[in-house]
Parts: structure tokens; sequence; C-alpha cells
């Protein structure tokens, strides 16, 4: 093409001769200058004084083969429509210009603002589209990508009552465990001689029972799992077990004489513990329920939970003492001595089995944290007040604490680090007895007050997986369905 | 890298070094891409080259794009053909280019000097760590680059020889100069075919003429 040998006439007349030295950083002798671009020399920043102003004069212009030179061109903007025009008018075949006529043609050229011997191309295609704004400043202004939320996030919790029912009637006892939450989320609590039952979904109450005679009711517990079966102990030292879809009662399992205040499911068996400080393990399948009895305990037994697996019984009583029983054997396995105070607070963590949490009446007022596969003690707090109860939540892996004098109050603590999250008060006389509900958002608490109050402190997260629902204490093992009961 | 190896390996092709060139072509597109903001940042992944972490669009649009320049890059660069591949970044709204990146090539034509002996092929080490330090100085650009704050798009120019061969997919068009541009040259990298300079020009800020 005659553009081809148009060049390489046109090459011997062209060098710039920049002063700033251009050819100096090049080294070899094919080099394409672009004018525009100067401030070869140095790497700072070229401002517009540094771009040279005219063509240097054809004196100037040094004899190199394929050199071309480029006359610099303030602005444009708009195609070369006069080079391609050019380009093309020549067409296939034009004599080659000799020495005089090129150098006559660069010339035109350069007056013309064309370059010649060389193409601008640009792909015809438009790059694809970015939806959203490609803002450089979200690029450097990203935080650190996302962490779980419970690390570090503060959620706000709400200290007022989400709810608040009437609970006249309460026996003012520390000692008694009148308070649970089935899985079905139906709340049961007993009111001196009856037991009510609150489904929370709908919102009805209804009456489960009366106890005849004097008796009034002295624990309340739900079994495990989806069986509608409640166990209530009562002052007389009766164990009962009511169906609370039909109202009647299956089972009656006596033999005892002082009050069971404190109960525990695993599974089919059903652990009692009384005034007298023994515990029985009923198995509610049989006819012979009794199938061990654990004495340890010189007190009252107040406080009793099993461990999700169903190995280990955790026991407090008003001796100060809790006990951790296997369940193969009828001795502890070991005690903890450094309560000053009965232990009615106890509960197992549900996402480390051996962690299990103790809390100290009114003279302790700690909250222990123990392994207890290998007995020892990981953590305390003093919660200057009588601990009544403690649940952990899974979701947040912090725990609630209630409490009754001097403060009444909930405390929510972050674990394993034992921060303080919120003080909430709860009510005008002691916390006695909490519930968590199934789906691990609210505590209920009851007090002497006449106030059953409702707590959503472990609000779920919006995004994610929702907490499985729990149990209070008492976490079921593989039992599903109901087990029969006579 | 052994002494040995690197005496004992031959002199580098055109063909190999076009095929460098192309990469790093690539390479620095999709990292001026992430680093101005062109895509957003979500649309691209880390990849390990040249001894960095290099952001590469992980959008299948733009990476066919990209392929499809590179192609007939590649094949000028096999030619001898072309002379400056340039990157420049146009608003949406106004098409006017507010940066603009450019690449000159130039063919490294050995000056044989009797006296002195050849120099030895380059290493493939040194050659990384030249590209490494372009690719740094890319990322260190945004501290002085000022911030884009429209939409943008990007546009590919090439300056060829008027003899190359062009495909249908490319046309003439114009250089995409910026008005009162401020330029600041990067750093350089040469296999021994090849020598890529590196340069941006963007637009200077109307408030602090």
């Amino acid at each position: 093409m005659s553009a081809n040998t148009a060049k390489t006439a046109l090459g011997s007349s062209a060098t710039p001769s920049m002063g700033r030295g251009a050819a100096a950083a090049a080294p070899a002798v094919k080099t394409l200058k672009d004018e525009r671009t100067t401030a070869q020399a140095s790497p700072r920043v070229a401002g517009p004084a540094a771009r040279s102003g005219g063509p240097p004069s054809p004196r100037t212009k040094k004899a190199s083969k394929t050199t071309l030179y480029d006359r610099f061109i303030p602005s444009r903007s708009d195609k070369e429509l006069a080079s391609s025009q050019f380009n093309l008018a020549r067409g296939e075949g034009a004599q080659p210009l000799d020495g005089a006529a090129a150098a006559y043609q660069s010339e035109v050229a350069r007056a013309c603002g064309l370059s010649i011997g060389r193409r601008i191309l640009s792909f015809t295609e438009e790059a694809p589209g970015g939806d959203s704004s490609g803002d450089v400043r979200a690029l450097y202004s990203r935080t650190a990508l996302k962490t779980s939320a419970s690390v570090g996030s503060r959620r706000s919790i709400r200290t007022a009552p989400e709810r608040v029912l009437d609970a006249p009637g309460i026996v003012e006892d520390y000692y008694l465990n009148l308070l649970d939450w089935s899985p079905a989320n139906v709340l049961a609590i007993g009111l001196d001689q009856q037991v009510f039952l609150w489904n929370a979904s709908t919102g009805d109450v209804s009456t489960l029972l009366t106890l005849a005679g004097d008796a009034y009711v002295a624990s309340i517990k739900w079994m495990a799992g989806t069986s509608p079966y409640l166990a209530v102990g009562t002052s007389d030292g009766d164990v009962q077990i009511w169906d609370a879809e039909s109202g009647a009662r299956i089972r009656t399992m006596g033999g005892r004489q002082a009050r069971v205040a404190a109960l525990s499911w695993h599974a089919h068996v059903l652990s009692a513990g009384s005034r007298d400080g023994s515990i029985w393990n009923h198995d509610v399948r049989v006819a012979r329920h009794k199938t061990a009895e654990l004495v340890a305990h010189r007190g009252e037994v107040c406080g009793l939970t099993w461990r999700s697996d169903g190995a280990l019984l955790a026991s407090g009583a008003n001796d100060n003492i809790v006990n951790i029983w296997d369940v193969r054997s009828l001795v502890p396995r070991f005690s903890i001595t450094q309560h000053t105070a009965a232990v009615k607070a106890l509960a197992w963590s549900p996402w480390e089995l051996s962690l299990l949490a103790s809390g100290g009446g009114l003279h302790d007022q700690h909250v222990h944290f123990w392994n207890t596969t290998t007995t020892a003690r990981l953590n305390s707090i003093n919660t200057g007040s009588q601990v009544t109860s403690i649940q952990w939540s899974p979701e947040y892996r912090e725990l609630a604490t209630a409490h009754g004098f001097p403060h009444n109050h909930l405390a929510l603590w972050r674990y394993p680090s034992l921060t303080k999250i919120v003080d909430i008060p709860a009510h005008d006389t002691r916390v006695l007895h909490t519930a968590m509900s199934p789906d691990g958002e609210t505590i209920a608490t009851a007090a002497s007050d006449d106030c059953l109050k409702f707590w959503r402190v472990f609000e779920a997260r919006p995004k994610g997986a929702l907490p499985k629902s729990r149990e209070a204490d008492v976490a079921p093992s593989s039992s599903a369905g109901y087990a029969s009961i006579r | 890298m052994q002494v040995q190896a690197q005496l004992t390996k031959g002199k580098i092709t055109l063909k190999g070094s076009a095929r460098i060139v192309t990469e790093f072509f690539k390479y620095g597109i999709n990292s001026i891409l992430f680093q101005r903001g062109i895509y957003p940042i979500e649309e691209f992944e880390v990849k390990k080259k040249y001894g960095l972490d290099v952001w590469v669009s992980s959008d299948p649009q733009v990476t066919k794009y990209l392929e499809k320049i590179m192609d007939s890059v590649g094949e000028w660069l096999a030619a001898g053909k072309i002379n400056k591949l340039v990157l420049a970044v146009n608003s949406r709204e106004t098409r006017e280019t507010m940066e603009r990146w450019q690449f000159d090539v130039h063919l490294v034509d050995e000056v044989v000097v009797p006296e002195e002996k050849p120099k030895p092929p380059k290493s493939d080490k040194a050659l990384q760590m030249e590209i490494q330090a372009i690719f740094r100085q890319i990322a260190a650009s945004v501290s002085f680059l000022p911030i884009l704050e429209e939409k943008c798009t990007f546009n590919i120019l090439v300056y060829t020889d008027a003899d190359a061969e062009v495909p249908t997919t490319w046309a003439d068009s114009d250089p995409h100069h910026i008005k009162n541009a401020e330029q600041v040259r990067l750093r350089s990298f040469s296999t021994d075919v090849h020598r890529v300079e590196s340069m941006v020009a963007y637009r200077r800020d109307p408030d602090l003429c």
C-alpha cells in the first residue's frame, strides 16, 4: 500500500527534537514518537508547560529510517475521518513518492492535522455495562468482612417486658420451681393449689388441675419432647403425671413424706428431689416406678437438672452443695462446695456439654462455671444479688441470671467474657422462677408480686437460621413421640 | 531460578514475548478496571500472578469482551504492528474521557556492538519484578488519581501501523485525549523483544489550577 512507502519516505524526514531528550530513554531506532507523551526523561507529572508548542522546523529532522513524527494537536474529539478518507482515496497502486514529494506530503498532512501511517483503532463493541455504581470510594472505605453478629455487635435489648400476665396466689418460697415452658409452647405455672396452662401461641388460659386437701404445688416440669405430659410435685411428697391435652391425671407416684420441690426429666426418667435431701429416679413407664434413690444431700433439694445427653444429673440443695451424679451410680461423681448458700440455679450449657453454671443464694450471690469432666471451676461472677435461676442462650452465647434480694432483677452476661450486657429491673419482689421459650427468644419470669412477665431478650437475628427450639433446663435426648405411661 | 538454567535458556522469541505482553495487558486492564471502580468490586476475584495477588474480573461478559480484544492485540504484537495500547475511561453520560492509560509498545532492536559481549537473556525473575512494579504502581496510583464521580465505561484503543491487518471488529477512532491533562509516567518493563512503557493521564482538577 502506498502508505507504506510513504511511511518509509517520510521516515527520512522526521525526527522530533524535543528539548526533553525524548530519544534518550528509548534504546532503539524504531520508535514512534507521540509528542503528547512528553516528559519521558523525568518521571514526574508533566504539566501543560511541558508539552511542546509546535512542530520543530524541518531543518532539525534527522534521517532516521522508520521514525515517524506526529504533530501536537491540542484537542480532537471527532474521528479522524480526514485521515481515513485520505488513506482510502490514495487507493492501491499509487506510485511511491520521491523524497521531496514525501516531505511535502508530510508537511501538508501535519498542517491538516492528519497522522499518516498509523491507525488508531477502537474496538467496535462497547464494554459490558456494570449495573451498580463502580464507586471507587466503596473500594477504599470497605470495612472488614462481616463477622458474626454476636461478636461485638450491640443489639438492642428491650428492658421492658413484652407481656405481663397475672399470677395471683403464687407461693413465695425460694425452694419451689413453679414455672416451666413446654416445647409445644405452653407455659405451665403453679399457683398455690392449682396449675394453669397458658398457650403462648393462642393466648388461651386453662386450669389443668387443682390439688385436693391442703397440698400445694411445689414443682412442675414438662416432659421432654413433644409429649404433653406434665409432672407435678406436691407438698405431700407425691409426684403426679398429668396429660395436658386431655386434662387427665395419668399417674400418681407416691411413697415419700417430704415435699417434692425439684423435678427434672430425661427421656422417660423423672428425677424428683425432695425436702429430705433424697432424689428419686422414677421410670414412668413401669409400675414399679422408683428406679433409684440418690441420697447425698442434707438439705432440701431445690435445683435439679439433667444434662442434655442424660449422662449426668446436677443437683443443688439447701446444704450449699452441688452434687454431680453419674447416671450409672448411686454415689455422686463429685461435689461442689464453693457456694455458701443454697443452690437453686443450675443450668447446663447448650453448646458445651460439660459446662455447668451454678448460682448461689442470698449469702453467696456468685455464679460459678464448672467443667464437669475435669471438675475444675472455670469462672465465676459475683452478681451482687441472690441468684434464683440461670438460662443460657445458644443463639448469642449469653446467659441470663434471675435474682432475688436485693435487686430483684434480670442480668444478661456474655459468655465466656462474662461481661454484663444489661441489668433489667424485673419485679418488685424476688424473681423466683424463670422459663425459656422453645424458640429461645423469650424468658418468662414469675415473682411473688403476682406478675408473670415475658422478656424478649434473645431476639433472633433477622438473617440466618433461627435458633432451634429449646426447652428450659432439661433438653430432650432422642426421645421422640409419646412414651407410654401407665 | 538457577543461574545455570538462566544461561542455558534461549532468547525469548517474538511469539513468546508477544504472549507475555498480551498477558500483561490482560491483567493490567483488569487491575485498572478494579482499582478505578469501573465495575463493582464484587465482580472481581483475586488470582495469583507475577507473584502478586491481582484482581481479575469474574464477570463472564467482561472476560469475554477482553478476550476478544486480547486476541487481536496478541496477533498484532506477534506481527510487530502495534505501537500503543490505550485504555480510555469515559464517563457514561457525557462520553468524555476522564482517564487515559497508555502503554507504549516498542520492539527492542538489539544494537549489536561488537566490542561488548551480548547481554544475557533477561531472567524470568527480573521480568516478573518489573511487571510487579507496574502493578504496584497501578494500585498506588489511586493516591493521586481523582475519584471518578460518575459511572464510567472504558474503551480500548490500539495504535497500529498502517499496514496492520485489522479485523472488522475494530474501527478507526480518535485518540480520546484529555483536555488539560496531567500525566504521570509509570514504570516500564521489557522482555528482550518488546518494551512496554506505561503512563496515565487524567483530568486536572479545575479548582486547583
